[in-house]
């Protein structure tokens, strides 16, 4: 039996921004869920919503990049803060640094104080960057920057990687560059991500579990786990009834996620 | 800011006609006439330069007040840029009048105050291109910072970076292309007031050369000193780029 390592309690998150003549944003709305992280297993958990929903400030809430106006995030019971490490957050844009080369963003890692050594060397060739140690980013294609954060992000030995919407405006090529690159590591490395989506295919063709999300504002209303190994296969029957049950699941709502054809596997 | 070598190759080839143009027309057409002076006497005007005009000494003063500037404004800003970033808030209405000042008021006025208020000092040319300089780049690191994507600051914070690191390692170095490409029009800048304000202060330097050449209505000596001032700034031009695209090749995505 698998050991429980860590528990990443969402509770109650709400968030309002205050716009420039005092009207109130709703942003989240009491947004509430569980992560269980087990020893042994990776796992993929997506939030799907429609554009708009909030899901990159619910994101930044996790990370502890930004305060919710109500609500806290809990690791096995104890406050979050970002000084122990335990999440890390790629942002939407892929963020690497472009002032530094491959080495260096992932050493920028260990020059923060809190962090011990860093095996940059194993983590470049998890990534798949051997022999482009000194290259800089600006000079590469989103797949390679996309690399780069994740190798960076994996530096800090995070218990959850938060990603926020990674395939948003990539080509298929891309996508599928990018998908099998958080599969392999997910592997290797029993990596658990949180990634943000608003496509009903990539939510299904990549998750163990997908959190349903409205907008308006932003709320968790259902979770689906999805059994991966059925829909590796191609098993299109299990792949129809979860988007129909989600398509059915948004219908009491304004807003609803994409559909795309783009096949993963 | 990259030049295609097409493009450059086209600039020489215009700059050598003009240059051939010039030696036939004004040396063997009209040698003599106030438009420009005959290519033999510029050649013999370098002595004239040196000796009548104590070229060595303007020259010396010029430079070093132009580099020295640009040099000690971009360090002091560096030294402190974790103190400027984080006050940057306290600085934003200070920074954002000079920005309005320096928009509608010329600068030069400002070393025209500068030669009534300090009229003896030695260092009133390194104090008016000094202080152009140095509130030039904090207005420009301002602009930059402003525009610099909220992305880096978050990835780096959940990497556990804290603020100052987050000043230090991320605000500057994103702001460097910016600041430096700044640092071109600035150098041209900086040269330009400084031989104006040279020229109405008086005392040393290339813009005080031009005076003395316009009072005594020579020619050769206002061409062959616009030549030497051409000459330096090419080559103050390259040395920059040198430097950019050695320490600031990157470029923000």
């Amino acid at each position: 039996m698998s050991e429980l390592n860590s528990v990443f309690e969402i509770k109650n998150i709400s968030k309002f921004y205050t716009g420039a003549a005092g009207s109130k944003l709703h942003v989240l709305d009491e947004v509430s869920f569980k992560i269980e992280i087990i020893g042994q297993v990776g796992s993929i958990i997506s939030v799907l919503a429609p554009f708009g929903s909030g899901t990159s400030t619910l994101l930044k809430i996790i990370a502890a990049i930004e305060e919710p106006t109500d609500g806290s995030v809990f690791i096995n019971g104890a406050l979050y803060s970002h000084a122990s490490g335990k999440i890390a957050y790629i942002p939407e844009l892929p963020s690497s640094f472009p002032w530094l080369n491959v080495k260096q963003n992932i050493e920028f890692v260990a020059s923060l104080k809190s962090r011990g050594n860093i095996d940059v060397n194993k983590l470049i060739s998890i990534v798949g960057l051997t022999g482009y140690e000194d290259h800089f980013p600006h000079e590469k294609s989103i797949g390679f920057r996309f690399r780069i954060s994740l190798a960076r992000a994996l530096a800090v030995n995070p218990s959850l990687i938060l990603l926020d919407d990674p395939f948003r405006g990539l080509h298929g090529e891309t996508k599928k560059e990018i998908y099998s690159l958080l599969q392999n590591v997910k592997e290797k490395l029993k990596t658990n991500y949180l990634l943000t989506t608003t496509n009903i295919t990539e939510a299904i063709s990549l998750s163990d579990k997908i959190l349903l999300m409205k907008n308006h504002p932003g709320k968790i209303f259902k979770e689906i786990i999805v059994n991966q190994n059925l829909i590796s296969s191609g098993d299109r029957e299990v792949f129809t009834s979860l988007r129909t049950e989600i398509e059915s699941a948004y219908s009491a709502f304004e807003g609803t996620p994409l559909v795309s054809e783009v096949k993963y596997k | 800011m990259k030049i295609n070598k097409g493009t450059s190759k086209k600039t020489f080839l215009f700059l050598l006609s003009y240059f051939i143009l010039w030696i036939i027309l004004f040396e063997f057409i009209l040698p003599v006439n106030q438009i420009l002076p005959k290519p033999s006497i510029v050649f013999l005007s370098f002595s004239a330069l040196w000796q009548f005009y104590k070229l060595p000494v303007n020259f010396i003063t010029t430079i070093s007040v132009v580099y020295f500037s640009l040099f000690a404004a971009y360090f002091i800003i560096y030294m402190f840029r974790n103190f400027l970033l984080k006050h940057n808030h306290i600085f934003t209405d200070f920074i954002l009048s000079l920005n309005w000042f320096s928009k509608y008021v010329p600068g030069i006025i400002f070393g025209l105050f500068l030669i009534f208020w300090l009229p003896d000092s030695n260092y009133i040319g390194f104090i008016f291109a000094f202080s152009t300089s140095f509130f030039s780049m904090l207005i420009k690191l301002k602009e930059e910072t402003i525009n610099i994507k909220h992305e880096y600051v978050d990835a780096a914070k959940s990497l556990g970076a804290d603020e100052s690191v987050v000043r230090r390692k991320i605000l500057w170095d994103a702001s460097q292309p910016g600041l430096i490409k700044h640092l071109f029009e600035l150098h041209f800048y900086i040269w330009s007031v400084l031989i104006v304000f040279e020229f109405i202060n008086g005392g040393y330097g290339l813009g005080n050369i031009f005076r003395l050449a316009l009072q005594y209505r020579d020619l050769s000596a206002l061409f062959t000193n616009a030549i030497i001032i051409g000459v330096t700034i090419f080559l103050g031009s390259h040395v920059i780029r040198y430097i950019r695209n050695k320490f600031f090749h990157w470029s923000i995505f």
